[in-house]
Parts: C-alpha cells; structure tokens; sequence
C-alpha cells in the first residue's frame, strides 16, 4: 500500500486536468465539448495513472485507461440527453397548448451549465393529424440577446410534437442514415 | 524509437486522409503517435497513456469542428437553392471543396411554403447523386429551411431528433 502512495505525480496530473476541466465548465456556460473531452480525457488519464501504480505491464495499464474512457463517455452522454430531454419538453410544453398561429415564450435554464440556457419563441404552423393520434407542426426560434460585440439573432427551426398523455413530446425522427455524416 | 516516428505516423494519416474520404479515425492516429512518442521520453506507461488520450481528445474536436464546418457548407448550398426556386421547380445543386469530403450535388424540389407567425419556412426534397455520371443513382429526402420574417437569407431548419430516437448518433 506504501508503494500506492508513493507514486503520486501521474493521479496529480489527472486530478489536475479534471480540476482544469471542472475550473473552465463553472465560469463558461454551456461547454458541451470541454465537458465530454476534458472528462473522458482526465478519467482515461486516471484510469491509466491508477493501472499504472498497480501494475507495471503497459498492455494492462492501457487496457484499464481505455475501459475508464469508455465508461466515462457513457456517463458524459447520458447527462448530454437528460439535459436534451429538458429542452425539447419545455419547447413541447410551450407549443403543446397553443393553436395554430399563436405565438408562446419558451426558456430552458439548467442548473449545471453542460448545456447553454436557452430562450425563444415557438408557434404552431400547421397540425398534422387529430383525433387518436395528435400531432403538431411547429417552427420555434433561438434568441440570442444582442452583446457588446454583437447584435441580437434568431435562428429558426421546424419540429413535430405529438401528444403523449396529457403531455406534448418531441417527435422528430432521426436522420437518414446516409445523411449522418459528420453528426455520428 | 524515435520521437520523429510519430510525427511521421501524424503526416501520413493526414495524408491518406486527403486521398480517401471519411477521416474520423484521425484523432485516435493522432493519440496513439502521441503516445508512441511519449514513450520515449518517460517508461511509465501512465503518463504516455495519459499524453496520448488528451492528444486524440484534441484531435478528434478539431477534425469534428472541421467536418461540421464543411458539411454546414452542403446544408447552406441546398437550403438557398430552395429559397431562390418557385414552389413546384427543380433545380440543381452542388458543393465542392479543395479536400475530398463532404462533397456533393443533386437536385432541390421545393414542396409547399408555409407562413407562421416567426418565419416563413419551406419543405424540399432534395436528392444526393451517387457519383459524376449523368445516370447516377439519386438518393432522395426532405427537409425543411426557414426565413425569419425580419430577415433575410435561408437556413436550414429541421430540428435535432427527439432525444429518444436518437441511438448511437451522439
């Protein structure tokens, strides 16, 4: 155990970067990538670091660094689509409600910065089908307030919701998986 | 092993990548020249592993930001194609860029506009030609873009897929 303790620099380097990592997330909001990165990078790295003190076969260390990556990025993902969830329901949320042609306010504000807070308006455009089956159209913006360097702007985006229950969900399909391209 | 080796493994995959299209493994080249590289400065297989996850971590955002860049160049060709047609026309469309990726031509039909309260948006159906050859199989599918009602230029408007369907996209 004595030995465990000795080797101190490579977890110092590991716990440095996730710090790092951890410093920049809570002073930048939204930092979806640092986040995914820096926390997979620093866990590979710790994982590795850990491996390294306990065996000295590098096939092994490196075999341990890989798992903590692959775990890490699990982890990192399912708090991306929890946080995406939120999003999509308050959008659902604030159109589900509105009849075609109405206009409603829609805000997602996170608690953990991994994604941006973001604001907007969404309206109904058209409704796809009723009856057992409801669905909407909807076009809803991304407002970004104007800043000293730049000015305000909207970006404008169509989706479908479909009733679940009492509540609105997202129902947009994925891609065509030819149409992947950069996105996998 | 020499520290330049790496270096070398670097420039070759960068240069294979020019040849072929699709270089998403180019970040993991890059981490494991990395980590070839640092072995020679320390033993411990740690600190090596370490340098060469936080290289391919670096990479693999870079060439993602790349590949993004350039397929954004795909989706702004399409979506002002269908602007600048009257609904019902075909025209074609066609993106070229000085690497061999996200290259491609087809044609745009536009499908139906509608107005809304934010923007006016249209529904196209676009298609991507399988190769240069006059008679290439087309791939066909449809999208949507969008114009804010104060201003001007269109953009591609179909939003992300529900959380749910989104599998091993992300």
């Amino acid at each position: 155990m004595q030995k465990l303790i000795h080797r101190r620099p490579p977890n110092a380097v590991a716990l440095a970067t996730l710090l790092i990592g951890a410093l920049a997330c809570s002073t930048l909001s939204g930092c979806n990538s640092l986040y995914s990165e820096g926390a997979t990078a620093g866990a590979g790295i710790a994982g590795a670091a850990i491996a390294g003190s306990v065996t000295r076969n590098a096939a092994v260390a490196t075999g341990i660094g890989l798992g903590a990556v692959a775990a890490a990025r699990a982890g990192v993902q399912y708090s991306q689509r929890v946080m995406h969830t939120y999003t999509q329901d308050r959008i659902a949320g604030a159109a589900g409600p509105l009849a075609v042609g109405a206009v409603a306010t829609w805000a997602a504000v996170h608690s953990v910065p991994i994604e941006p807070d973001e604001k907007g308006r969404v309206t109904v455009s058209r409704t796809i089908s009723t009856g057992t089956l409801d669905c909407k159209e909807i076009v809803f913006s991304v407002d970004t307030d104007a800043t000293k360097d730049q000015p305000a702007d909207s970006g404008f985006y169509v989706a479908s919701i479909c009733r679940d229950g009492q509540t609105w969900k997202w129902a947009s399909a994925e891609p065509a998986t030819p149409r992947w391209g950069a996105l996998q | 092993m020499r520290p330049g080796l790496g270096l070398m493994l670097v420039a070759g995959v960068a240069a294979s990548c020019v040849f072929m299209s699709g270089c998403g493994s180019i970040g993991a080249a890059a981490g494991a020249a990395a980590g070839v590289s640092t072995g020679v400065v320390t033993s411990n297989p740690a600190i090596g592993f370490g340098v060469g996850i936080a290289v391919q971590a670096a990479t693999d955002e870079a060439v993602q930001r790349l590949m993004k860049r350039l397929h954004s160049d795909q989706q702004i060709a399409i979506a002002t194609t269908a602007g600048d047609i009257p609904i019902g026309d075909t025209k074609p469309w066609s993106v070229k860029h000085t690497l061999p990726v996200e290259n491609g031509h087809g044609d745009v039909r536009v499908l139906r506009e509608f107005s809304s309260a934010l923007a006016t948006c249209r529904e196209f159906a676009f298609s991507v030609a399988d190769g240069d050859k006059p008679d290439a199989h087309h791939d066909w599918f449809l999208a949507q873009a969008c114009k804010g009602n104060n201003s001007s230029g269109w953009k591609w408007a179909s939003a992300e897929p529900a959380v749910e369907r989104w599998g091993n996209l992300q």
